[in-house]
């Protein structure tokens, strides 16, 4: 009889796992390989075909340590209820060591806000396409291959999660850098967020570099020039001007030099709302008084007993317990 | 190299793991205690497993709490989730400290009289919920979701004392444990 409850309520708990579904939700934007975007369990044998088509978009050629625009078009696109889908850039499929930083690249800013290779996009109603674009600082001379995966769940959360990728990789080639070619700085980072009503003021670092012009735009809308004042010394600096609302921001450099001129790819700058902040000292001196009054409290509940009491049960106790 | 966030997990993993041990242990001793459902003879090992498991918890805690602070994305504190995350612990920390430190001072004499079992069989049970209730923000704000979820608890809102208060509290509490240090006379 003991058995057959035990036997019971393991099969319970075990059945009971499959009317779960993993992680409804999402997981976030992260750094991960194909497949491990919060679905680890969730490997080729357990997924089913997404029937969303994936694409990558690259230049074909990318210059040794410079920075290089990709984007990834997700066409045909099923989600979840509430509208997740994940999608990845990866340097190929085979699930483990494929991120784009294995192979050397290195992710400055992606279209979402962040700066890890899959991110978490949150589609509306009616939206079938949707695009997300990767900045990256290029790796050593090579060829290289670029491959995009997405996964998502369907409407009512009833089917096995859903994984789709592009059917052939995209080829980078990147060679050396040409002598001369204007260009940013090695060590320049674009940045990636503001707060929504401030302007944000950049300072561009550059290399064989005698004049800029900066355009920007709102992602789909037209782009406008701002004006670029030299600070000397190859450093230069413009104003984005501030959003009202969250919104993502395109700007690009346009580079003048002795050697063929240059455009930088279009680097996002995501706007949001000012984040929530508290004062941390407060925080961390509650924290403190509430582990005290915790101690003290039960401390003071339980302080009752004298000490020949508690002599005396503790004897009492080992009695019950030898005769167990 | 590990990253923060997989040592989150497994020592977040350790910690819970051991709680939620010690929360059944506990509800075993404090049946146990009361000679109910035929335990009486199991109330020393559930008092054992019990308390070595909460203790085990609280050893296991600090290095949950501090790849956590390392895995959270931006700097400090700067969500409410967060803040709740860590009050909530902390609580849960005094709370379970305490019932350790009754059971270290006072010894088996905790199970003696009616009041003292259902107050040590419900601070430790008691803790273990909060810790249970710290992971499950911690899934809120990891993933979006938790099993919780369908309390609709106020993670959002956070219940800040003025700063003076918490002195107050800490100096109160402190008295407290101090004059409390030996047995009652009697």
């Amino acid at each position: 009889m003991r058995r057959a409850s035990v036997f019971g309520m393991m099969a319970v708990l075990l059945l009971a796992s499959s009317h779960g579904a993993a992680n409804p939700s999402g997981v976030g934007s992260g750094t991960f390989d194909a497949q491990c975007g919060g679905a680890c369990h969730g490997d080729a044998d357990m997924n089913r075909s997404s029937p969303a088509t994936v694409s990558v978009e690259a230049p074909s050629v990318a210059y040794n340590g410079l920075l290089t625009s990709v984007s990834v078009t997700v066409a045909d696109i099923q989600t979840t209820a509430n509208g997740l889908l994940g999608v990845f850039l990866l340097s190929d499929l085979t699930g483990a060591g494929d991120t784009p930083a294995d192979d050397g690249w290195a992710i400055l800013s992606n279209s979402e806000g962040g700066t890890e290779n899959y991110v978490e996009a949150r589609i509306s109603s009616g939206q079938t396409e949707h695009t997300v674009s990767w900045t990256l600082r290029a790796p050593s001379i090579g060829t290289y291959n670029l491959h995009a995966a997405v996964h998502h769940g369907t409407q009512d959360g009833s089917e096995a999660p859903f994984f789709g990728s592009t059917l052939s990789p995209t080829v980078v080639e990147v060679v050396e850098v040409p002598e001369n070619l204007p260009r940013l700085a090695a060590d320049f980072a674009p940045p990636t967020q503001v707060t929504v009503g401030e302007a944000s003021e950049i300072d561009l670092q550059t290399e064989f570099v005698n004049s800029v012009t900066v355009e920007w735009r709102t992602v789909g809308g037209e782009s406008k020039t701002v004006v670029v004042q030299p600070l000397g010394d190859e450093t230069w600096s413009f104003t984005l001007p501030p959003s009202v609302q969250p919104v993502v921001l395109e700007w690009r450099a346009h580079l003048e030099g002795d050697g063929p001129s240059q455009t930088t790819p279009w680097f996002q700058v995501n706007s949001d709302d000012p984040s929530w902040s508290v004062d941390e000292t407060t925080a961390y001196a509650q924290s403190l008084a509430m582990l005290l009054a915790a101690t003290s409290l039960f401390v003071a509940l339980q302080h009752r007993r004298t000490a020949s009491e508690l002599k005396a049960y503790e004897a009492e106790l080992d009695d019950v317990g030898g005769e167990a | 190299m590990v990253s923060s966030g997989t040592l989150h997990v497994v020592s977040t993993e350790m910690t819970v793991g051991a709680f939620a041990m010690a929360g059944a242990a506990f509800l075993l001793a404090g049946l146990a205690s009361h000679g109910l459902a035929g335990m009486r003879r199991h109330l020393t090992l559930a008092d054992h497993v019990a308390h070595f498991a909460l203790a085990f918890g609280l050893l296991a805690m600090p290095m949950a709490i501090v790849t956590g602070i390392q895995a959270s994305p931006g700097e400090g504190v700067d969500h409410p989730l967060l803040i709740n995350k860590m009050l909530l612990a902390s609580t849960a920390f005094g709370l379970a400290f305490g019932v350790l430190l009754t059971r270290w001072r006072q010894g088996t004499a905790v199970w003696q009289d009616a009041w003292g079992r259902r107050w040590q069989a419900l601070g430790g049970m008691a803790s273990v919920g909060l810790i249970l209730t710290t992971a499950s923000i911690g899934g809120t704000f990891s993933r979006g979701e938790s099993l919780l979820d369908m309390l609709h608890l106020p993670y959002e809102h956070v219940p800040l004392m003025p700063f003076w208060l918490s002195g107050l509290i800490i100096a109160v509490a402190s008295a407290n444990l101090v004059l409390l240090r030996r047995p009652a006379q009697g």
